[in-house]
């Protein structure tokens, strides 16, 4: 049996952490820090009791508890949760990623004046990461989708006297705004043709009862609409140039949010409300065409990104369109499989690269740093361990989630087989270059820094977090996440073929980025190889350029037309207008009190003489 | 007999009335509003109305129309409107109303039908039959308009007193 | 043979000049005089109304009526020499204070 109690605290401790700093602790670092962290633990500390309250029960509970928020005639809008295994699955991951993120960002920020505030948006993020997980109806779930995309952007522009980062907040927000709209779209066109037989309704549970009987095509076009908010949110093309701007914030949002949790929001929404996908054929190849053109571009253009943060930002997009690639397919078990394994060496290695930043201070360029291993051994083991994870060599998390995926990919759809398969070679060749430039070789005369202090390795309150994702990103495959996730579900036999193949694609991968830079040179050798093709490599593609040409020439015009229109025709013209009929209305009128009482008398009788003939019927 | 009578003083108000309206010199305008009470006094005994007819002399040409003829005197009002222009600005529009009321008066007076036809009571407006009237009926009136009667003379007082201090710059009334 | 009508036509005109000289008069003298033509009229009126209709009631009214006018007038009078004593003139015009 699932307390309900145990729900909601795990819902609002964070918001309560929230509020409590930004009232009272704005100026005080440490307590802001450990109350963040309080916040957070207990949402952790009730998942996992959940957990072990869903699993005791056999068949695994289920629990859904909502109250009537509004209603207005037809329409009904609850507030709550439905608990499943997939829920508190997804809750674990948040909490359980976001406590030891928060515990690192006590190291991390520990020299930034306005930590407090940090923590206070880092806690409003969880309480809207935990809201998204949490919800039961669509509504709800679009309003902590929203908040989910204002708690990025506050802290994408953490640092907001900074232009760029301040850029990338409000980027990140329109482009999901975009997304969001086709998402909210896709809601009401959902809402207007279920039929319950008792009205309508936004709840997930009613929903999965009634979509057997909708209309194909009508359902299509909704599950097309749906997948705009998860094209946006989890930075799918085209809509995916926000993510690698986001990396301006501090790193370890770039590792809660940019990495583990919020852009697995989109997936984890696929999941949940697979039933609206799965009857429709049509946008299911959409979806795994999106998935798999993302994965494949991304792990493309992370080849020429100098950027430590900026390629560990490609391979994120990469990973998601492995697992948006996997929902196409039908398999939302190994998405979400890939999704919980991802938040382990994803967060792992973002917090990795926070340690060498930190230690650097605040160096970015891949190419100002040389050996770190010898200097940073902890740092350096882990960053190892996640990059084998994400590679997919046997036996780390990876290996598991990802062949997981390509197995299916490999039995229904061969050629988004062999784009996954493709994806995840440059996905070994880049992640090889990225450790063997940072943190390979002799550390020579090359100088950190204009500080010239020799790194050193992080404190004790950023390397635990670092060796405990280690040991989960190592140990993940043994853990039976699948099963956990849907218990219905019966376990899948690995598919040895697959295995080998994917398996030999990563040692090339890592084997060639060995060749080309494991003897350290002072900048990327690819550069003058690739010649044209690394420029187009560098430009993204002309994706920003494109929509910053079409921003710049047709939206703004659009927007000055308009701001023009509402200037002179509404204010001027109609406002403006009405108040000058007054005006002269009046000056006209004034004429009347002209003092003269002789005047008034005429007037007055001029009054009596009408008022007569209207009487005598006359007028 | 009586008709004749009834045209010859009606053109004679009539003409006095003109003459108010129209002449220049004050003084004339005064005279002419005498002869004018007079005549409405003609016309009020050929009502057989007696008492207020004789009243309507004595109190309005007797000593209103006198005041008049004093505040012109004494100021020597006559010479200054002399001087001034006679009509306002509005002579036009006053004109048309006054023709307009004129003509929506007629109408209602055309279409009062009985009035063509009605005969004239016997009733004798006598002052023995009035003043019984004023002393009974009408007692609560009469004795209120000798309240009036003193306020006006309170204000004529204090408005006057006034006046004429203005000539007398620093002394205090 | 005279009937109402004739008598109030004859108050309906007197009337209408009586208004005239109101509206169209530069000097207040003579919108005073004016003013008494309309009371004058009114009175007519009354008492032509009282013997058609054998009512004591309007004789009585204009006894009234002339007693009040009396009072009206000796104020109106005392007024424009008030005003005459400040402004020097005796022009309607002049009083022109209460405008917007």
């Amino acid at each position: 049996m699932i307390n309900a109690q145990l729900v909601w605290i795990a819902f609002f401790s964070p918001l309560v952490a929230c509020v409590l700093i930004t009232l009272f602790f704005l100026k005080r670092k440490t307590s802001s820090s450990l109350i963040a962290i309080a916040g957070i633990l207990t949402s952790f500390v009730c998942s996992c009791l959940i957990f072990t309250q869903i699993f005791q029960a056999n068949p695994p509970a289920q629990l859904q508890q909502s109250l009537t928020w509004i209603t207005i005639d037809a329409l009904t809008i609850n507030f709550g949760f439905l608990m499943n295994p997939l829920c508190v699955m997804m809750l674990l991951i948040v909490t359980g990623v976001g406590s030891v993120i928060f515990i690192y960002s006590r190291g991390y920020m520990d020299e930034d004046p306005s930590s407090p505030r940090f923590f206070a948006e880092l806690s409003l993020f969880a309480f809207s990461m935990i809201g998204i997980v949490l919800s039961n109806n669509f509504i709800q779930l679009f309003i902590f989708w929203e908040l989910v995309g204002l708690s990025s952007y506050l802290l994408i522009g953490f640092w907001y006297a900074k232009p760029s980062a301040a850029d990338a907040g409000v980027k990140a927000f329109m482009v999901n705004r975009l997304s969001d709209f086709g998402f909210l779209c896709g809601i009401i066109l959902l809402w207007s043709i279920s039929d319950i037989g008792h009205g309508r309704s936004f709840l997930f549970t009613d929903l999965t009862a009634v979509v057997g009987h909708l209309d194909p095509h009508l359902l299509t076009i909704t599950a097309l609409l749906l997948f705009c908010g998860v094209i946006g949110k989890s930075a799918q093309v085209p809509l995916h140039v926000w993510l690698i701007d986001a990396m301006e914030g501090p790193t370890p949002v770039s590792a809660l949010i940019h990495a583990a949790t919020m852009v697995a929001a989109g997936i984890y929404l696929l999941a949940r409300t697979f039933f609206i996908f799965e009857p429709s054929a049509t946008a299911l190849t959409v979806i795994g065409y999106t998935g798999a053109i993302t994965a494949l571009m991304a792990a493309i253009l992370a080849i020429a990104e100098n950027d430590i943060k900026k390629i560990l930002a490609y391979s994120t997009l990469s990973q998601l369109g492995l697992m948006v690639m996997a929902l196409g397919l039908a398999g939302p078990m190994q998405g979400m499989y890939h999704l919980t394994t991802h938040a382990f060496f994803k967060a792992l290695l973002f917090l990795g690269a926070g340690s060498v930043i930190i230690a650097l201070h605040h160096e970015q360029n891949i190419w100002n740093m040389h050996g770190l291993f010898k200097k940073m051994p902890i740092t350096g083991m882990t960053f190892l361990i996640g990059t084998l994870a994400i590679c997919g060599i046997f036996p780390l998390s990876g290996f598991w989630s990802k062949d997981a995926i390509l197995a299916l990919a490999y039995t229904h759809d061969t050629v988004l087989y062999l784009i996954a398969a493709t994806a995840s070679g440059f996905t070994a060749f880049y992640m090889g270059r990225l450790f063997f430039v940072v943190f390979w070789g002799n550390p020579t005369a090359l100088h950190h820094g204009a500080h010239g202090h020799e790194p050193h390795e992080s404190p004790l309150v950023m390397t635990i977090p670092l060796i405990f994702l280690a040991i989960l990103s190592g140990l993940g495959g043994f853990m039976g996440i699948p099963h956990f996730l849907f218990p219905q579900q019966a376990p899948e036999e690995l598919n040895w073929r697959v295995a080998l193949i994917s398996s030999v694609v990563a040692i090339l991968g890592l084997g060639f980025s060995y060749m080309i830079y494991g003897k350290r040179t002072a900048s990327d050798p690819l550069a003058t190889k690739l010649g044209i093709f690394y420029t187009v490599l560098k430009n993204k593609f002309y994706f920003d350029v494109v929509y910053g040409w079409y921003v710049d020439n047709i939206q703004q015009n659009v927007a000055l037309f308009l701001s023009k229109f509402e200037k002179e025709i509404i204010v001027r013209l109609c406002v403006g207008g009405l108040t000058n009929l007054t005006r002269s209305g009046g000056k006209t009128f004034r004429y009347l009190q002209n003092g003269l009482v002789q005047f008034y008398a005429l007037i007055f009788i001029l009054g009596a003489v009408l008022l007569f003939l209207f009487m005598m019927r006359v007028l | 007999m009586s008709l004749f009578f009834f045209y010859l003083f009606a053109a004679i108000l009539i003409f006095a009335s003109l003459v108010v309206v129209l002449a220049r010199n004050p003084l004339y305008n005064v005279l002419a509003l005498v002869v004018a009470i007079f005549s409405l006094s003609c016309l009020f005994v050929l009502l057989e109305a007696f008492f207020v007819g004789i009243v309507l002399l004595l109190v309005y040409a007797g000593a209103v129309l006198v005041f008049f003829l004093f505040v012109v005197m004494c100021l020597n009002l006559n010479a200054i409107a002399l001087d001034q222009a006679q009509q306002t600005r509005f002579r036009l529009l006053g004109s048309m109303m006054g023709l307009m009321f004129a003509a929506s008066f007629g109408l209602a007076a055309k279409s009062f039908i009985k009035a063509q036809t009605m005969e004239a009571s016997n009733i004798r407006g006598t002052i023995e039959i009035i003043g019984k009237i004023l002393f009974t009926d009408y007692l609560l009136p009469f004795e209120l308009t000798s309240l009036l009667l003193l306020i006006a003379i309170f204000g004529i007082v204090s408005l006057a007193q006034g006046a004429l201090s203005t000539g007398k710059d620093t002394e205090n009334s | 043979m005279i009937t109402l009508g004739n008598y109030l036509a004859l108050s309906g005109i007197i009337f209408s000049i009586g208004l005239v000289g109101v509206m169209v008069s530069r000097n207040v003298l003579k919108v005073l005089l004016s003013l008494e033509l309309l009371l004058a009229a009114s009175n007519l009126s009354f008492v032509a109304f009282s013997k058609f209709n054998g009512d004591y009631a309007g004789q009585l009214i204009v006894f009234f009526v002339i007693l009040v006018a009396a009072a009206e007038v000796a104020i109106g009078l005392a007024i424009i020499v008030v005003m005459y004593r400040r402004l020097s003139t005796i022009q309607a015009d002049e009083l022109r204070t209460m405008k917007w």
